[in-house]
């Protein structure tokens, strides 16, 4: 921050306006519209007299069913972003440290061709490898390894397998930014001194990962929970997660301010989750906020 | 005087030399085992990052209509069912179009930000930051529940440039982030010596800042267009019924047939987004300036 005090302001600000107009239209407005909507007893352009009403919010509260709800949800993502740390860490300090330029161009491509595969898609291919006559059961069966199918989908370890695979990316990306930054002479200095590779990781690595660690998993966990198709699908429309929850009470119900008390709560989870997101980057970045 | 268990010096030196060489080697072996493991590891999450698109591509050109593994033969039999189906043609074309009009606008609106915040010293650039960022954080399901409902309430229908509006607010931080990035990395030198040597500030801002912030620019707006074309939770609350994109088509075709066409239209809009890139970088020179 400038000491001798902040410069003008110039004509150049006047180019955030449009944006301004956009987010304020179609984004405040709309989860504003949406917060109200959630304490009122009908939609007040068909109905000519609504008054306030807690009854959504006490509907979630009394009743176990839509505890559960959230609690799956939560339960799902937690797996999620546990799994996608584990498998993504070793990644993205391979991707980090690599010292051949196409080498890493490859591990770059590998993690980025998975994202470019639509959300759609990618469900897809695990309903091909998971499903009772899936890849997976087949290449088991005729290995002699099963003789009845394993139940590898249509239950929360099929999903979170799912969310996993379309999450882990972000995961490495926001983990080798860090662990790139690292000065690896720290890492030499322990060698140097007798410590085991593994106690250097321990002790120095993985301490200093730890911000990177924090950020990619409450990004991971913000997108797991708010996750539609994986669940559904990978699910079988057994499992109800928020979202889908939702998404029913539009479809299916159209109990529009059910839905909206619904949001609130997956709002609230979120807006903890993202503040909590930016105050580690703040950690991470140090004076390159903007980025 | 020396205690009578020390060795002589000759054999203290032996001994030591033995510690370290053993030391060594034992540090040696434990790195090689370290090694191979971790680079195991490495290649089984590599495995299990690529085998599901192997798997998508392996069924669009295998014949048979249900799973069948290994495969038992090549066929376009799903490709030829894709490009008949008038479902998908239609959900393709409009996805298209969906994704070519958020580009448009977000790339504008998001690049405008992204310029007023690094050169408009506005005051709160940070807070104004987060907020631009944060469509990429909050779930995109509450932006489509959020839009849909607010469309309710002002009767409005599902219109298109409703669900462009949707499409835009969430490829919009794409946009401002990479545009930031190299507005950040450049030199405001630059910008000083043209005004220096007599431009005006219009002059300066289309002949120095534009060209330098091109490839940031163009990073988001490919990232905003794929980030449309495979848009899924906005799209879901937001289009009519019988006007859907694809991604919308292919999860209502997946609830009930799970044959090769999803297969084949995989392999289609991969291709597109492959196209786009490609494209993008042939007309405006590209120098794959991505930063995440």
């Amino acid at each position: 921050m400038p000491a001798t005090g902040a410069p003008r302001v110039n004509s150049l600000a006047l180019l955030i306006l449009p944006s301004a107009l956009l987010f304020a239209l179609f984004f405040f407005l709309p989860i504003g519209l949406m917060a109200v909507m959630s304490v009122l007893t009908g939609n007040p352009v068909v109905m000519p007299h609504v008054g306030f009403t807690a009854k959504h919010y006490a509907r979630i509260g009394n009743d176990s069913y839509y505890l559960e709800v959230i609690w799956t949800t939560l339960r799902i993502g937690l797996w999620t972003t546990i799994v996608a740390l584990v498998i993504g860490y070793p990644l993205a300090h391979w991707m980090a440290r690599i010292r051949s330029r196409s080498g890493h161009a490859l591990l770059l491509m590998a993690v980025l061709a998975p994202m470019l595969t639509g959300i759609v898609v990618r469900t897809f291919a695990w309903m091909t490898l998971l499903s009772d006559k899936g890849v997976i059961n087949q290449v088991l069966a005729a290995l002699g390894l099963i003789s009845t199918p394993l139940q590898l989908m249509y239950n929360e370890s099929g999903i979170i397998i799912g969310l996993v695979h379309i999450y882990v990316p972000f995961m490495v990306l926001t983990l080798t930014g860090v662990i790139g930054r690292i000065d690896e002479r720290l890492e030499q200095a322990a060698e140097n001194l007798g410590a085991s590779p593994w106690r250097t990781f321990l002790e120095v690595t993985l301490p200093l990962s730890l911000p990177g660690i924090l950020a990619g998993s409450l990004l991971v966990f913000a997108l797991a929970i708010s996750a539609y198709v994986t669940p559904i699908l990978l699910g079988g429309f057994q499992i109800m997660t928020l979202p889908i929850l939702i998404y029913q009470q539009i479809s299916a119900n159209f109990n529009v301010g059910f839905a909206a008390a619904l949001g609130m709560v997956l709002l609230a989870i979120s807006l903890m989750l993202v503040i909590a997101y930016n105050h580690v980057l703040g950690l991470v970045s140090g004076q390159r906020e903007l980025q | 005087m020396p205690s009578p268990a020390s060795p002589p010096p000759s054999q203290l030196t032996a001994s030591i030399e033995l510690a370290t060489s053993t030391g060594l080697r034992r540090r040696a072996a434990h790195r090689g085992w370290g090694r191979r493991l971790y680079l195991a590891a490495n290649i089984a999450v590599l495995v299990f990052l690529l085998a599901p698109i192997a798997i998508v591509i392996v069924f669009a050109l295998n014949p048979t209509p249900f799973i069948q593994f290994p495969p038992v033969g090549l066929s376009l039999r799903w490709f030829e069912k894709f490009f008949a189906s008038r479902d998908f043609m239609q959900a393709l074309v409009f996805s298209l179009e969906v994704a070519a009009m958020t580009t448009l606008a977000a790339t504008v609106l998001g690049a405008s930000a992204a310029l007023a915040i690094a050169r408009g010293n506005l005051p709160g650039s940070r807070l104004i930051v987060a907020t631009m960022l944060s469509p990429l954080m909050l779930p995109a399901i509450l932006t489509g529940l959020a839009l849909f409902q607010s469309y309710v309430l002002l009767d409005v229908g599902r219109p298109l440039w409703g669900l462009v509006a949707g499409h835009t607010l969430v490829t919009i931080p794409y946009v401002v982030r990479t545009t930031l990035a190299v507005l950040h990395n450049f030199d405001v030198r630059l910008e000083e010596a043209a005004q220096n040597l007599g431009a005006s500030p219009t002059r300066t801002f289309f002949e120095v800042t534009l060209p330098l912030v091109k490839p940031g620019v163009l990073a988001g707006a490919i990232f905003a267009f794929i980030v449309s074309f495979d848009q899924f939770p906005v799209s879901l609350f937001l289009v009519a019924p019988g006007r859907e994109t694809l991604p919308i088509t292919l999860f209502n075709y997946l609830k009930f047939d799970l044959d090769g066409t999803i297969g084949a239209a995989s392999i289609v809009s991969i291709l597109l987004a492959f196209l786009v890139v490609i494209a993008l970088d042939r007309t405006v020179g590209l120098r794959s300036y991505v930063k995440l």
